[in-house]
């Protein structure tokens, strides 16, 4: 059974129309990475799996485990499971990331204090959530909040751009070992570096200009790494 | 000095919205060291509110005071009214820290508060390892206090003072707490504040910091009130130090107005006043920060405001006056709403938007005060978990 499914879904920002008609099926424990040119709609389509409210639906449903979540708040979609890296977070001037932590962890009843030390986050936790941290620290910090739901979908926007290759190679690590526990993920990523290192990948979709033009096993994401989008679409000749 | 302080009672404060006191009557001074079945059953309600679970050394009724003999390294804390009989240096020190013609409200405890209040001394090179804790309550009409805190040459204490009213009523409170703040010693008073939509509050404190002296005045109010108005002074000689903070959460249509004056009078003295403001609902809060430089010394405001309703509001007046060129004097102000990016981030976290927004809120109350000990911190924190 599939433990998401996207209906024809149309989307739209200020009245832009971003996502156009998406298809989508992803079963339990299954790893999908979502690739595709800058500003061709992979974030909104995360944004509105997750609910977030400058994301409209203008058309077409969001299924998650059976249920049709298409008009339920972000919280109680994060509440049923559902959680996002964000690509780019506010800065939190006044929270610490300890007491997010503490909150995250009392909403979800999780505990992922070896995961602090895995990520090696331990010394940002009395610093100011996402205001006081470097670019990588980000990225690491959006991961394991995002993990400290206790997802049982997790989408991951971008949690590998700008990391060094050692906290790649962590990142990849975890990802491994979730999909082994059965942890659905999708994943949006511009580099073939994490998907060299992930061993499950069930399918890779390609997005253009706002639809899934494509989708298929890791050798798409291989060509369009090594020779880039223009070559790639020219070749298969994928028009859209 | 009788006739002045008669005239002052005509006077209005400089802030604040003017108040009749004719209309009160005050209480017959009580002294005691039992506490009645009846003062009990308040102090515990009152307790409860302040979430302070630590023994009082001294309670304050209305006018009666009840306390407990301090048997430890010859602290005293006594009511001020006895301390003035048996006390050379309470007699020496009353009144003259907060001038009593200040306004109406000191004019009219001076002349019928009886110096009910407390009489704190700290010996010299004493450290009092745990906190003082007192407990101020009016039960109607109007409660006036005069406290006392004198520590002396290289002594440490930390006073920590709830004021509050166990249920709903009428009234007035005016504190005057005067310190005087020896030679290297360090004092921190924490104010905590609970109270009912019908009351006014009047504090008034000063403090007076010798040569390499610490002062600490933390302030957190996070009730509904009717009216409140503050303006304590503190005045540093050399190399001294004081650290200002309130935390003022506004609610229903409580009315704040929340000042603060420092006078860097020594060479090297420093300060700092904090001031976080919540208006929520219908309230208005004012934040004044004064901070005078007089020598080479160094001076930070810093005010910041979240407003959260469309009815509330938060002005702020943070003043730097420097009449010394080595003075280095600084502020910061902002008021604003919660960014609707953060309260979208935590939604997506599970949170819903009211959840969101106290996380929010919660985080810009809490002030790093790392003067404070560890068991007061934690009283604070308790204190906005429950209340926002």
């Amino acid at each position: 059974m599939n433990i998401l499914k996207l209906e024809n879904l149309t989307v739209s920002i200020k009245e832009k129309i971003i996502v156009k008609n998406v298809n989508l099926e992803v079963k339990k424990g299954e790893l999908h990475v979502i690739i595709g040119p800058n500003g061709s709609g992979k974030t909104t389509l995360l944004a509105s799996i997750i609910g977030l409210s400058y994301v409209k639906i203008c058309n077409g449903k969001i299924i998650f485990e059976g249920k049709d979540i298409t008009n339920l708040p972000s919280y109680e979609r994060a509440k049923l499971g559902i959680s996002l890296a964000f690509q780019n977070v506010p800065n939190f001037k006044t929270i610490k990331l300890e007491e997010i932590v503490n909150e995250i962890s009392k909403k979800f009843n999780s505990n992922k204090k070896e995961l602090i030390s895995i990520l090696k986050i331990e010394n940002l936790l009395s610093k100011k959530l996402f205001y006081e941290f470097s670019g990588g620290e980000r990225k690491k910090v959006e991961f394991f909040l995002s993990l400290l739901q206790n997802p049982k979908i997790l989408l991951l926007d971008e949690i590998d751009s700008g990391i060094d290759i050692d906290s790649v190679n962590i990142f990849a690590k975890i990802i491994n070992d979730l999909i082994d526990k059965k942890v659905t993920i999708i994943l949006i990523t511009h580099y073939g570096k994490i998907l060299e290192k992930l061993k499950k990948i069930t399918k890779v979709h390609l997005m253009i200009n706002g639809s899934i033009v494509l989708s298929g096993d890791i050798s798409i994401a291989k060509e369009i790494m090594k020779n880039g989008y223009e070559k790639f679409l020219k070749k298969w000749k994928i028009k859209f | 000095m009788e006739n002045k302080v008669l005239k002052a009672l005509s006077k209005p404060s400089k802030y604040g919205i003017d108040l009749d006191i004719s209309k009160y009557f005050v209480e017959e001074p009580k002294i005691s060291e039992n506490f009645e079945k009846e003062d009990y059953e308040i102090l515990e309600k009152a307790s409860k509110k302040l979430e302070i679970k630590e023994d009082f050394k001294y309670v304050q009724i209305n006018q009666k005071a009840i306390y407990k003999r301090y048997q430890e390294k010859g602290i005293i804390v006594i009511p001020l009214k006895k301390a003035i009989e048996e006390n050379e240096i309470a007699k020496k020190f009353s009144w003259k820290i907060v001038d009593p013609c200040l306004d109406k409200y000191t004019a009219l405890t001076y002349l019928k508060g009886n110096d009910i209040g407390y009489f704190i001394y700290i010996p010299k090179n004493v450290k009092v390892d745990f906190p003082i804790y007192n407990c101020l309550i009016l039960k109607k009409d109007i409660q006036l206090v005069h406290n006392l805190i004198f520590a002396d040459e290289n002594s440490e204490a930390h006073i920590v003072s709830g004021c509050t009213v166990p249920h709903q009523t009428e009234g007035i409170h005016i504190g005057i707490s005067e310190f005087y703040i020896s030679k290297n010693a360090k004092v921190s008073f924490t104010m905590l504040h609970s109270w009912t939509k019908n009351v006014h509050v009047r504090p008034r404190t000063s403090a007076y910091v010798e040569e390499n002296g610490e002062f600490i005045n933390y302030y957190i109010s996070y009730s509904e009130v009717s009216s409140l108005q503050m303006y304590p002074k503190i005045i540093l000689n050399d190399n001294s130090k004081a650290h200002v903070y309130n935390v003022i959460i506004g609610k229903n249509s409580a009315k704040y107005d929340i000042g603060s004056k420092i006078i860097l009078k020594g060479r090297n003295s420093s300060a700092e006043i904090i001031t976080r403001a919540v208006a929520l609902e219908e309230s208005e809060i004012i934040t004044r920060a004064k901070i005078i430089g007089k020598n080479y010394s160094r001076g930070h405001i810093e005010c910041l405001g979240l407003i959260e309703s469309e009815k509330a509001k938060i002005s702020t007046f943070p003043t730097l006056i420097s009449k010394n060129k080595e003075a280095i004097l600084t502020h910061e102000a902002a008021i604003g709403k919660i960014s609707r990016e953060e309260i979208e981030y935590l939604m997506a976290r599970g949170f819903n938007e009211e959840e969101a927004k106290s996380i929010i809120i919660k985080g810009f109350s809490k002030i790093e005060v790392k003067e404070l000990p560890e068991i007061v911190k934690k009283q604070i924190e308790r204190i906005i978990i429950k209340n926002l």
